[in-house]
């Protein structure tokens, strides 16, 4: 059980989730701490109960016993049982979690917790023996982690105390006080590049990119000038329609070569995944790209592509996710041998 | 096995670069029933009308046959051949009797067939022989087996009230073979008349003297069935009109008549000799492959590789003679190739061996054999037997890990299982310890440990112990400490129908529905913990005192160090080590069951003890809210939360130290814990009632160490912290060994179920290795690496229970499985259909 401190006193964060054996955001095997809250709104955003800061609940249908607990529980008188299962008034609803408090088989969960410093600490600190092993660490990721900068440099810095390598993972929209608090504990940064156009980019995400970009130029001469962050990953994600075309790829593309290229390691190209189509509905929203394909492989390897012709140095480009199931042209299942027990299945 | 939570099966890898011999060996292997000969049982009688050839103790463990022991007994008896026998025979002592019967069978009776292209001879192995005794003998032991108090009852009782199974096992033991090499069975020979000699007539006379003369008598055995091999080999030379195939079988008859008689100087010879010996242990136990396992093959036949390297031979080739060893190996399973659609092929087999690990002075042991061992287990994959253990430590070899972490992403999961040198080792240190024989195991040699079966931790050559004798439920405790020493349900036999109230099973710890305090419950069930403890002591003392008595085994004998010294078989205590095991099985159902108990009745108050009782008894039924919160509001063990893993650690603690207190009375066997659960934690979750964890009757307990199914929902790298610190964790001031401390000098079995995206390039390969690495600081003693694939997540969609921690991983998005829409589900089931990693 995690012993929370008393929450008026010590720094607190609202945490969406933490993430151990994370092998995706940065270096490593990491822990990745979901901080809640995002300045941007982007419209195919895979962790939409990220983006409010405010703690939410969601229905989990395929969990629920039907007890009725969560609509007893309700303060606020948000919740209704009816055919469908339950319903959540999001007007009403203060997320004060009361509801998953009193859900007996996890199937109301609030997302969003408070979570005191000293606590996180102790958790992430819980796989250093990982983390060294494998170069790993500590990445700080969202949401945005920037909307609770002072809590987060005050949580970076502890780890780097304890040794341990942190990572900032930012979509960049945010203030430049609020870069200044963190990066000096930040061993590195991932920032992501989505749209260069910026009429575009306010249209899909919700703001303009210019801030953006004076940050990732903020962030390039900060390294430079304190060595600290020692290293810069660029992520754009692929979404198909909006940000997976050979234009944009090749404008930030173009932007990187410009003015970053000898400053990043790596720059990722994350296929779009609809894994979070169900978040959408349970929080009563409709997804603007909820029947979209996933890319094929060709799409991805034709965007690493033009990712590539316009650098320099193209083997720091890469394409990582999944790509569309593709129709199986190689023959049916393979010959089958005697169905062996596979290795020991009973000891 | 076909289970819910058993890995599904996944596109099979497919075998690949074989030569044509052993594409064929291999292909004739998996012919089963339709090859023209195989390695079935033969039954072989005295030809008394009362004689017995299937000694059912073996099998007291194997819950699947109680109800053939008696079909077994009489079928094997019924068509059992007679052999003839020496005049004198009735005249010796039951040691004797058996020695030479068994060699009679194997040299004289048994047919001694080569195969074509084989470069390995020894084929038939698995023998009922006739147990060898004299009416008055069978009498004794029938009596000792039958009746209302019988060990046979006693057993069954054992187990029908589900406290578990327990019986003096075949195998599982690591024979000194690596002696067979180096001084030949010669030596083992000159050494036991030497012994033989030295003893007063008297004592010559009496059973130290017989015993000595029937290993002496069992110690020929190789030899002359190495001529009648040689014999085969040299008349289908005469026959063959390949010349190099005809070379090849005359140097077979070469290496038979030096070896395993003389010491080994080829690697060829070697081989052979290894076989011819291992073998012969199962013929002597009449019990194919049951953990006897090979120890460190990579060292011990390391001399004879590089022998044969130096003088020409091509590592191909000896690549080659141990894939014909690996096919005979596998021909273990013949015994019952009849039983089951597979062949007989059941995962009750465990020829092991270990491979790479630490030597002296924190050396690394790896050498160019390991990794040959690994290419042809890469190459004969699938197969099976002998299973392979790669022991890897904090200074393994890059390469070395490079290579595991390869073999486990072209299976889809590991073709071998992965022992920590470290964890291990300070269990057996720990080992020394509480039983005093640190004179045999130190700091100095305890690097030269080994597995048995699975992953049962032993010393090589000298040391019974016994790894699969005892298998505890540790849930039981907590059963009689709700019911004050009831069994909570009536029981009803499936045999006869019959069904018994709930009895008195266990002391009388009180009345739970009066206790006020937690104390008060953990007190009961730390009683009846010692209880059910004893319980089993007294239980393996009845077949383990029968065993001694009347079912020696001096062929093995001759193999185990202490028995030659002693005078003594190792069925009554002659290995230099010897201790029987307790395998604490339903750890983590242990665990989380009184983490809800606390939790519902003391601490939250969610229910009175009275209601949870009756909860269990109905079995959940009508109890779903409070048995949804036992499930998932209760804490639990297996996610590194330091207060459910504190509970852990102190349930550890209780069986163990109480573990550690008995020793068998008959053979002077000490009792050390482990955790290695079989198949138990399946069938007994029919047989025990609900637990306050939330699980019902007929649904499965944990395994071995593992947190219950679907409990440890914060990751691989929780679940490996969990395992590690309820083995004791880490000590800074010193530990059992090098800051390590360890519970279990057993070990305990410890399955990962990891998602292929992790291994789906160089880059996530990397991290992969450094996960096993980490796994050495914080893990257990043993890991099995399993991969998930499709049909692991049909099931998960058919039983979404069980896989709440399903997580399945896309960059940069996590989601648990059944936390997920159907059609959604469907997709990712395709994707993982299509995904070669």
């Amino acid at each position: 059980m995690k012993t929370m401190h008393d929450t008026t006193t010590a720094p607190t964060a609202t945490v969406l989730n933490i993430q151990r054996m994370s092998t995706e955001d940065g270096p490593g095997i990491r822990t990745t701490v979901f901080f809640k809250g995002c300045g941007l709104s982007c419209s195919w955003c895979h962790n939409p109960e990220s983006i409010s800061l405010k703690p939410q609940v969601q229905w989990i249908e395929n969990r629920c016993i039907g007890c009725r607990s969560c609509v007893a529980a309700c303060p606020e008188g948000a919740l209704v049982f009816g055919a469908a299962g339950v319903v959540i008034d999001r007007e009403r609803c203060a997320g004060c979690g009361a509801c998953a408090d009193a859900c007996p088989s996890t199937a109301m969960e609030l997302l969003g917790r408070k979570w005191a410093l000293e606590d996180l600490v102790r958790e992430v600190e819980k796989d250093r023996a990982y983390f060294e092993q494998s170069g790993g660490g500590v990445t700080a990721s969202g949401g945005d982690p920037t909307v609770q900068a002072p809590f987060v440099a005050e949580f970076l810095r502890e780890c780097t105390l304890r040794g341990l390598h942190t990572a900032l993972d930012t979509c960049g929209y945010s203030s430049r006080q609020a870069l200044e608090t963190i990066l000096p504990h930040a061993d590195m940064v991932l920032f992501d590049l989505k749209i260069l156009d910026s009429a575009e980019h306010r249209r899909r995400t919700g703001a303009p990119n210019e801030r953006i970009l004076e940050n990732i130029l903020f962030v390039c001469d900060y390294m430079k000038a304190s060595g600290r962050p020692s290293s810069l990953w660029i992520r754009t994600p692929l979404i198909p329609g909006a940000t997976a075309t050979p234009e944009n790829i090749a404008a930030i593309g173009a932007f990187i070569a410009q003015n970053l290229e000898s400053a990043i390691e790596r720059w990722e190209l994350c296929s779009f995944n609809n894994l979070c189509r169900d978040k959408y509905r349970r929080l009563g929203i409709d997804w603007e790209f909820r029947d979209t394909a996933l890319l094929s492989r060709d799409d991805l390897d034709g965007l690493a592509a033009v990712a590539r012709r316009a650098l320099s140095n193209p083997s720091i480009v890469q394409w990582t996710g999944a790509p569309r199931v593709e129709k199986d042209s190689d023959g049916g299942p393979g010959k089958r041998h005697l169905t062996l027990v596979k290795g020991c299945t009973t000891c | 096995m076909n289970t819910t939570t058993a890995t599904a099966q996944f596109a099979i890898k497919e075998p690949r670069g074989l030569s044509p011999r052993i594409t064929w060996l291999r292909d004739y292997f998996f012919s089963g029933v339709e090859r023209p000969w195989n390695n079935e049982f033969m039954p072989w009688t005295t030809g008394t009308p009362w004689d017995v050839q299937y000694d059912e103790i073996s099998y007291y463990i194997v819950p699947e046959t109680y109800a053939f022991l008696q079909t077994f007994r009489s079928s094997f008896h019924q068509m059992a051949r007679t052999v003839h026998l020496h005049d004198d025979f009735w005249k010796w002592s039951l040691p004797e009797r058996r020695a030479w019967f068994v060699k009679e069978v194997m040299v004289n009776y048994m047919p001694h067939e080569v195969l074509p292209g084989d470069l390995i001879a020894g084929s038939r192995f698995n023998l009922q022989a006739s147990r060898c005794w004299t009416k008055k003998e069978l009498q004794e032991r029938d009596r000792l087996i039958y009746g209302k108090k019988g060990a046979r009852a006693m057993m069954k009782w054992f187990h029908d009230h589900g406290f578990g199974n327990s019986g003096a096992t075949s195998g599982h033991l690591i024979p000194d073979y690596k002696r067979v090499l180096v001084e030949g069975w010669k030596g083992i020979y000159e050494d036991l008349m030497a012994r033989y000699y030295e003893l007063s007539d008297r004592e010559k006379s009496g059973p130290r003297g017989a015993q000595l003369h029937a290993m002496m008598t069992a110690a020929v055995m190789p030899k002359e069935l190495a001529a009648v091999y040689a014999g085969e080999c040299l008349r289908l030379a005469a026959k063959e009109s390949t010349p190099s195939r005809k070379e090849e079988l005359k140097q077979m008859a070469a290496n038979l008549e030096r070896v395993p008689w003389e010491p080994s100087v080829t690697f060829h010879e070697a081989v052979q000799a290894l076989w011819l010996s291992h073998m012969l242990v199962m013929s002597d136990e009449n019990y194919p492959g049951p953990g006897v396992s090979f120890g460190r093959m990579d060292q011990y036949l390391l001399p004879y590789w590089d022998h044969s390297i130096r003088n020409g031979m091509d590592r191909e080739f000896g690549k080659e003679i141990l894939k014909c060893f690996w096919v005979h190996s596998n021909t273990a399973y013949d015994a019952m190739i009849r039983v089951g659609g597979n062949q007989g092929i059941t995962a009750g087999f465990g020829q092991l061996f270990n491979l790479s690990g630490l030597g002296a002075d924190g050396a690394d042991m790896t050498n160019d054999l390991s990794y040959a061992l690994l290419e042809v287990i890469d190459e004969m994959t699938p197969i099976l037997e002998p299973k392979p253990n790669v022991r890897l430590h904090r200074n393994s070899p890059e390469k070395l890990m490079d290579t595991v972490v390869s073999m486990i992403s072209s299976s889809q999961g590991a073709p071998f299982l992965l022992n920590f040198d470290e964890r291990s080792m300070a269990g057996m240190l720990r080992e020394a310890k509480r039983s005093g024989v640190g004179h045999l195991i130190n700091e100095s040699n305890v690097h030269e440990y080994a597995s048995v079966g699975c992953l049962e931790n032993t010393m090589v050559g000298n040391d019974r112990s016994g790894t699969v004798d005892n298998n505890l439920n540790l849930l039981k405790a907590v059963e009689l400490a709700l019911t004050g020493g009831k069994d909570l349900l009536p029981f009803t036999d499936l045999l006869t129908g019959k069904t018994e109230p709930p009895a008195r099973v266990g002391p009388d710890t009180g009345d739970s529905t009066k206790f006020i305090s937690w104390d008060e419950f953990w007190n009961a069930y730390a009683a009846q913990t010692r209880f059910i403890i004893k319980k089993c002591v007294e239980i393996y003392e009845m077949s383990e005192s029968v065993r001694a008595r009347f079912s020696p085994t001096p062929y093995l004998s001759c193999l185990v160090r202490g028995c030659a010294a002693k005078g003594a078989d190792v069925t009554r205590g002659g290995a230099e080590l010897s201790f029987t095991t307790i395998e604490g099985v339903t750890f983590a159902t242990t665990v989380d069951s009184l983490l809800a108990v606390k939790y519902l009745v003391f601490d939250k108050k969610e229910c009175t003890m009275e209601e949870l009782i009756r909860a269990l008894k109905d079995n959940w039924a009508g109890n779903g809210v409070l048995q949804a919160k036992a499930k998932n509001r209760a804490p639990k063990y297996g996610r590194d939360d330091d207060y459910a893993d504190e509970m852990a650690r102190r349930v550890m603690d209780l069986w163990t130290d109480e573990t550690w207190k008995h020793t068998t009375k008959s053979t002077g066997r000490r009792f050390r814990p482990g955790m290695l659960s079989w198949n138990y934690w399946v069938g007994d979750g029919f047989v025990l009632a609900a637990s306050p964890d939330g699980r019902p009757k007929g649904q499965f307990l944990s395994n071995a160490i593992c947190p219950s199914n679907g409990a440890d929902i914060n990751g691989p790298t929780a679940n490996a912290n969990s395992v590690g610190n309820a083995l004791g964790g880490k000590d800074a001031s010193g530990g059992d060994w090098k800051g390590y401390l360890n519970s279990l000098p057993n070990g305990a079995s410890h399955t990962i179920t990891f998602n292929p995206s992790l291994l789906r390039d160089p880059e996530h390969r990397t991290k992969f290795k450094a996960f096993l690495r980490g796994y050495a600081e914080n893990g257990g003693t043993a890991l099995q690496v399993n991969m998930i694939d499709a049909d692991m997540l049909r099931d998960a969609q058919k039983h979404p229970g069980a896989y709440r921690h399903l997580l399945v991983r896309v960059t940069g998005y996590n989601a648990y499985f059944t936390a997920i829409g159907r059609e959604l589900q469907d997709e990712i089931i395709a994707r993982e259909s299509h995904n070669k990693y």
